[in-house]
C-alpha cells in the first residue's frame, strides 16, 4: 500500500494559513445549485481543466495528524489569479475517524463534486486528475474572494454529510509545481493502488450486492444482479456503479440486496440474491446461480454484449458478442439466440453476460470456466485474451478454425481441448465433465456395425470394405458430415464417414436376381416409417 | 429557483418548424438564459441560427461512453456530465445542445439513465429550454428530456402537417407528456387555409397560435444556407411577430 502522509509544503513558495470554523459565507450553499453551468462570458477563473494540470484527493490518516479544520493554500489566492485564465489546481483533504480507512477514500472523494457544486457560483467537472472548476464573477462579486472560503464551505458539508468524519484538513494547491509533483508523486500512485484494489475486489469481500431493473421497462421480470465478481450484463454497471447509484437514489433502479446466506459457494448462489430475485421478478426467477451456466443461470434481460451458448455435440460453451454478424458453429446467430434468451427470463443452455465478465475469477466456474469455452468469434478472442489462461488461448476456436459443428469438433480433437477427455474445474478440482473423445470410439464401433449390417443388406459388394471405416466419432451425430447413398431403387440409407481413410482395390457392381425385389421392400420399409 | 419553460417545437418534416424554432430561440434568448436543444438528426437547428460548425454532438459522446465504460475509473456518472458539459456549445447569447446521431447497437438503458439525471439538473438552471424535436419526440419518449410545459407543433396546410398535429397529441398522452399544446400555421397562403387550420386546433385542444404566410424571402435565405438572423424584413416576419405575442401570452403567463 502506497504510504498516506502528509504533504510537505515547499520553502518559497506563497503560503497562507486559515485554522477554524467559518459559518459566514458570501454567497448561498445549497443543493440547488448543482448542475449550474457556469459560461465562458460569465466565468471569473478556470481552475484545472482541459488546459491545466489539476487534482482532487482524499487521504485518511491518523486521527492525531490532522488538524480539524485547518486550510493550507499554496499559490496565489483567488483575488490574486489573473481574470478570465485557466490555472493549475489541486484539492487535498486529509481525513480521520474511528470508522476511516483508506478503503473509504474514493467514496468521500467522491462527494466533493456535489458539495463544490452547491456553492454558488462554482462549477466543478470531473474527478481525480481530470477535474475542471470554474468561478463566476457573480460569486466574486458577492464577495467570494478566497479559495479558503470554498475550502471551508466544503469541509462543512462533508462533516455534516458524512458524520463520520471526525477531523478534515484541506491544503489547496495553485502553484503549478506543487500540482505537479503531488500529483505525480503522491496523487497518482494512490490512484492506481485503488484500481489495482478494485480488480482485486470479490463477491466474498462485501456484505452486500446491488441489483439493476433499469430494464424491467422491457423485460418485465428482469432483475440483474451485480456483484464485484459479476458486472451487470450489459456491460455498463459494476458492482462500485451499483453501489454509487443506490446510494444517490435508494429507491432507484440499483438497490442494495444483502448476500444473506451463502447456499453454494461454488455456483455463486445466496439466499438473499433469491429472495430478492423472487419477489422483484414477481416469482419468475427463484433462484440464481451468479456463476454457473447450466444451473439456474442469471437471468438475460436482452442487453447483453455477449450471449453464451451450450453445445451438447462438444459438451462446451461458445460465446458469441453483437457485432458478429455469421452463425456460430450451432448454426445460429448472435440475435437468433438473443431473441431466444431475452426477456428477463432464464433460459438453460444460454446465457447473456457483459464483456467484462470475461475479466472475472469466477467466470462461470461451476462450470468450468474458461476450460469449458470452445469456440469465440476472432474479434471476441482478441479482446479479452488476456484474462483467458495460457493453457487455453490455442485451444478455443474461433471462426477462422471452425465454422461447422464438424469443423469444430475436428478443432477440439487436434488441441487435445479438456472436453474431449473431460473438464476438471479449476475451481475444486473436481472432474464435471466425462468427455467424449474416448467413449467415441466405443460407440463409434457400434454405430459402424449397425450402418454396417444396413449397408451389407443395401449393397453387399461393399461389405469386405466395412470394417476399414473405425470412424472415431462424438456423441451426438446429427450434424455429422453425411455421405448419402443414393441409390434408386434400394433402402434409404445413410452412411457417415469421419475421420475414414478407405482403401478400395476394385468395386464390381453386378446386377442380381434378388436386386429388384429387395428395393421393393425397401420402399415398402421406408414407407411405413 | 429560476422559473423554465421548457418548449418543444415539432411537426411534420418540411413544414418549417426548424425555421420557427430559431426565431423563437433568438427571440427568448433576449429575456433570458436559453438552452437551445437539437433534438431532430435531420433538421438543420445549427444552421438556421448561424452556427457555423457544431464539432460534436451528445450522440458521439453516447457513443465513446458505451465504447470506453468499461475502462473509465472512479464515478461513470461524473465522467459522464462531464463529457455532457464539453459538448455545450457556449454562443454569444444562448447555449446549444445537438443530441445528433441516432443510438448504435446495444444497451443504451444505463446511458440513458444516467443522461436524464443529467439533463434534468442542468436544465433547471435556464429561464428557457427551447427543443426543437422531430414528430417522433423521440427524446422525451426515452424520457432523456422527462419534461415539457408547452409542446408546439408547426403544420403547413397539408392534411399530412394536421395528421401529424393529431399523432403527436395522442404520443403526448400515451408518454404522459403533461404539457400545453398549440398549433401555428406556416406556408398558408389563404384565409380559407388558415381557418382550415384554426377549426382543427379547436376541436383536437391545441390553442391556435396564428398562421405564417409562404414567403420566398424565407425560402431564399434558407436555399443559401444562411441563418434566420440573416432573414430581411419581410411579411413572414411580420407575421411572425404576431404569432410571438399570442405564444408570451399563451405560454410564458
Amino acid at each position: 500500500m502506497v504510504e498516506r502522509k502528509k504533504l510537505e509544503i515547499p520553502e518559497g513558495v506563497k503560503v497562507k494559513v486559515s485554522q477554524g470554523e467559518e459559518y459566514d459565507f458570501p454567497v448561498d450553499i445549497s443543493p440547488m445549485h448543482e448542475g449550474e453551468r457556469i459560461r465562458k462570458g460569465d466565468m471569473y477563473v478556470e481552475l484545472a481543466g482541459p488546459k491545466q494540470p489539476g487534482f482532487e484527493l482524499v487521504m485518511a490518516l491518523p486521527e492525531d495528524q490532522v488538524e480539524d479544520m485547518k486550510v493550507t493554500l499554496v499559490g496565489k489566492d483567488l483575488d490574486e489569479l489573473e481574470e478570465g485564465k485557466a490555472h493549475p489546481f489541486a484539492m487535498i483533504y486529509y481525513v480521520a475517524g474511528e470508522k476511516i480507512d483508506s478503503d473509504l477514500e474514493p467514496i468521500i472523494e467522491r462527494r466533493n463534486h456535489d458539495f463544490q457544486n452547491y456553492i454558488e457560483g462554482v462549477m466543478h467537472l470531473n474527478q481525480r486528475y481530470d477535474i475542471w472548476i470554474r468561478i463566476g464573477k457573480n460569486a466574486v462579486e458577492k464577495g467570494l474572494k478566497s479559495l479558503i472560503t470554498i475550502a471551508k464551505a466544503v469541509m462543512l458539508l462533508f462533516k455534516n454529510e458524512m458524520p463520520f468524519i471526525e477531523k478534515i484538513e484541506a491544503v489547496y494547491i495553485t502553484d503549478r509545481d506543487f500540482v505537479e509533483k503531488t500529483l505525480k508523486e503522491v496523487a497518482m500512485p494512490i490512484f492506481e493502488e485503488r484500481d489495482a484494489r478494485v480488480e482485486a475486489l470479490h463477491d466474498e469481500d462485501v456484505e452486500e450486492f446491488y441489483s439493476c431493473t433499469l430494464c424491467q421497462s422491457f423485460a418485465p421480470p428482469d432483475v440483474c444482479i451485480i456483484t464485484p465478481d459479476r458486472p451487470s450484463l450489459c456491460g455498463a454497471i459494476t458492482w462500485f456503479d451499483g453501489r454509487a447509484a443506490a446510494r444517490v437514489d435508494p429507491e432507484g433502479p440499483n438497490k442494495p440486496v444483502p448476500k444473506g446466506e451463502i447456499l453454494d459457494p461454488i455456483g455463486g448462489e445466496y439466499s438473499g440474491v433469491n429472495e430478492f430475485a423472487k419477489t422483484e421478478s414477481g416469482g419468475v426467477t427463484e433462484r440464481i446461480k451468479l456463476h454457473s451456466f447450466l444451473e439456474c443461470p442469471h437471468p438475460s434481460c436482452g442487453c447483453f454484449e455477449v450471449i453464451g451458448f451450450y453445445m451438447p455435440e462438444v459438451d462446451g460453451i461458445g460465446w458469441i458478442h453483437r457485432g458478429f454478424p455469421e452463425p456460430a458453429p450451432n448454426g445460429l446467430t448472435f440475435s437468433t439466440m438473443a431473441g431466444q434468451t431475452g426477456g428477463g427470463k432464464q433460459v438453460v443452455g444460454f446465457l447473456g453476460i457483459g464483456m467484462s465478465y470475461f475479466r472475472s475469477k469466477k467466470f462461470i466456474q461451476a462450470d468450468g470456466g474458461w476450460y469449458r469455452v470452445v469456440w469465440m468469434p476472432k474479434e471476441l478472442k482478441q479482446k479479452v485474451i488476456n484474462y483467458i489462461p495460457e493453457d487455453m488461448r490455442d485451444k478455443i476456436a474461433t471462426e477462422e478454425d471452425a465454422k461447422s459443428m464438424e469443423e469444430l469438433i475436428e478443432f477440439l480433437k487436434r488441441v487435445d481441448h479438456p472436453v474431449v477427455k473431460g473438464v476438471v474445474r479449476p475451481v475444486d478440482g473436481k472432474k464435471i465433465t466425462e468427455g467424449w473423445g474416448k467413449e467415441e470410439e466405443v460407440e463409434e464401433e457400434e454405430e459402424s456395425e449397425a450402418e454396417t449390417e444396413e449397408v451389407q443388406e443395401a449393397q453387399p459388394q461393399l461389405q469386405p470394405q466395412m470394417p476399414q471405416m473405425t470412424m472415431p466419432m462424438p456423441v451426438p451425430f446429427q450434424q455429422m458430415p453425411q455421405l448419402p447413398f443414393t441409390m434408386q431403387s434400394g433402402p434409404k440409407i445413410k452412411l457417415i464417414l469421419k475421420n475414414a481413410t478407405i482403401n478400395i482395390d476394385k468395386i464390381i457392381i453386378k446386377k442380381t436376381d434378388g436386386e429388384k425385389k429387395e428395393g421393393q421392400e425397401g420402399k415398402k420399409e421406408q414407407n411405413k416409417r | 429557483m429560476r422559473s423554465i419553460a421548457v418548449i418543444a417545437v415539432t411537426g411534420k418534416g418540411g413544414t418549417g418548424k426548424t425555421i420557427f424554432a430559431a426565431m423563437l430561440i433568438l427571440h427568448l434568448c433576449r429575456k433570458g438564459s436559453l438552452l437551445a436543444v437539437d433534438a431532430d438528426p435531420d433538421s438543420n437547428l445549427p444552421e438556421a441560427l448561424g452556427v457555423e460548425e457544431v464539432e460534436k454532438t451528445l450522440g458521439d459522446v453516447k457513443e465513446v461512453f458505451q465504447h470506453t465504460r468499461d475502462e473509465i475509473r472512479g464515478d461513470k456518472s461524473i465522467w459522464f456530465e462531464a463529457k455532457v458539459f464539453e459538448v455545450i456549445n457556449e454562443l454569444e447569447d444562448f447555449d446549444l445542445l445537438v443530441m445528433g446521431r441516432p443510438e448504435g447497437e446495444g444497451c443504451y438503458c444505463y446511458t440513458n439513465n444516467l443522461l436524464r439525471g443529467i439533463l434534468r439538473k442542468f436544465m433547471k438552471h435556464y429561464d428557457f429550454v427551447v427543443v426543437d424535436c422531430e414528430a417522433g419526440l423521440e427524446h422525451f419518449s426515452r424520457k432523456t428530456i422527462d419534461r415539457a410545459d408547452c409542446v408546439v407543433v408547426v403544420s403547413d396546410t397539408s392534411k399530412k402537417g394536421l395528421k401529424t398535429a393529431e399523432r403527436i397529441s395522442e404520443l403526448m398522452k400515451s408518454l404522459g407528456i403533461n404539457a400545453r399544446k398549440a398549433i401555428v400555421g406556416n406556408k398558408v397562403t389563404d384565409a380559407k387555409a388558415e381557418e382550415m387550420i384554426e377549426n382543427f386546433a379547436s376541436r383536437a385542444g391545441f390553442e391556435f397560435l396564428g398562421a405564417l404566410p409562404y414567403d420566398s424571402m424565407v425560402v431564399e435565405n434558407e436555399m443559401a444556407g444562411k441563418s434566420v438572423r440573416d432573414l430581411p424584413e419581410c411579411e413572414f416576419k411580420r407575421k411572425f411577430k404576431e404569432v410571438l405575442k399570442k405564444f408570451e401570452s399563451w405560454c410564458l403567463s
